[in-house]
């Protein structure tokens, strides 16, 4: 059984329980869903659905850590009169293959600051990054390689718990 | 309008004013790349945009603003990436 | 109040990034400045005016549109970038290492990935491609 729609049929119940169907309802409704589920998860066979959301979750924290360091960094560095930059464009090696992975990490790298994608080469082999601070090559080609790229391909994997 | 939203205010249209100067004061000789940076200006004044919109909305307490300023960022992004379209086949 | 201190944190960093779109050296780098800071600084204002109404469908509305700024401003820095580059924009005198150099076709805009084996030599920067 798919577990969201069983989450939608129980947000919907929610709702017409709670006597009014609106966004508020449905969305309460959902997040307790989600927990009757996950307390239920046994009896309804193995899914995704659950460690997947907690992934995602940790992989919000990771980002949004990732957000703040950076754009602090590039502030000092505007702010101040001097650039410390060191940049490059490096070739990072794809592991990832289908295009919608690959869609969702170049934007990803694109959006931590200090790293922007600029190109996937035809074969889809290679992606190219412009990053801003980058003492040496291998050092950031390995940084995107640890940090976004298995973030995306573990969000994307489809195992089970 | 308390100080603090002032100040937001002020640092906002700064940047505007920066934005602006920018575009016209582009260093590069060749047209092409001259009109690529200008759609970089052009690009970050869409987002400051949105940001002023924002600030606008709250200072004034009226919701109905945040929707103007959704609709923009649903569509401003498509003129940069028809111009980056244009400038990176046209001669 | 802390939605206006949250709105002004905003703000300093949409400042931020137009101080660096006009200052930083070469057109890569500008973009991004415009990317990151910018979606930053509006992800605050948003943040500050979801505090300030403390309402649901509000909130609703302020994730929307930081959404569609996540899932947008990549997109147009990546178009921007790649007609940069193809466009032969210069690179800063600092620049380390570029793989992209020779991986172009610029006939077709094919784009060539390096074989392993050939690890790139160090190349001198800051002068303009020629096509």
């Amino acid at each position: 059984m798919n577990y969201f729609i069983l989450n939608i049929i129980l947000a919907l119940t929610w709702a017409m329980l709670s006597g009014e169907i609106n966004l508020t309802n449905l969305t309460a409704g959902f997040f307790i869903g989600y927990v009757i589920l996950y307390i239920a998860r046994r009896a309804l066979g193995p899914s995704v659905y659950f460690s997947k959301v907690i992934k995602m979750v940790h992989f919000l924290g990771f980002f949004m850590k990732e957000l703040l360091i950076s754009n602090v960094r590039l502030a000092h560095d505007v702010l101040t009169w001097e650039f410390h930059m060191k940049p490059r464009i490096v070739a990072v090696p794809l592991s990832v293959k289908t295009d919608a992975e690959i869609t969702v990490l170049a934007n990803l790298i694109s959006l931590t600051p200090g790293t922007l994608s600029l190109d996937v080469s035809s074969d889809k082999s290679a992606l190219y990054v412009h990053v801003i601070y980058a003492e040496d090559e291998e050092t950031a080609k390995r940084e995107i390689k640890n940090g976004m790229e298995r973030w995306v391909s573990d969000l994307s994997s489809q195992e089970k718990e | 309008m308390t100080f603090l939203n002032t100040l937001s205010f002020g640092l906002l249209a700064a940047a505007f004013i920066l934005v602006v100067i920018k575009m016209f004061l582009e260093p590069s000789r060749d047209h092409r790349i001259l009109a690529l940076g200008r759609a970089i200006s052009l690009d970050l004044m869409a987002t400051l945009a949105i940001g002023f919109i924002t600030l606008f909305a709250v200072v004034n307490d009226k919701k109905l603003f945040l929707d103007v300023a959704m609709v923009l960022a649903l569509i401003a992004f498509l003129g940069t990436v028809a111009f980056a379209r244009y400038l990176e086949k046209g001669k | 109040m802390f939605a206006q201190i949250l709105m002004f944190i905003g703000a300093f960093f949409m400042f931020v990034a137009a101080l660096g779109v006009a200052r930083m050296p070469d057109l890569f780098m500008r973009l991004q400045s415009n990317t990151k800071s910018a979606t930053f600084g509006v992800g605050f204002l948003l943040l500050g005016a979801a505090i300030h109404f403390w309402e649901f469908a509000i909130s609703i509305r302020a994730l929307a549109i930081l959404i569609f700024l996540f899932a947008t401003s990549p997109v147009a820095a990546h178009m921007l970038g790649r007609a940069a580059y193809i466009a032969g924009a210069p690179l800063w005198k600092g620049t380390l290492s570029d793989d992209l150099k020779g991986q172009y076709d610029y006939k077709t805009h094919e784009l060539t990935a390096q074989p392993e084996e050939q690890q790139p030599k160090p190349r001198k920067t800051g002068e303009k491609r020629t096509k």
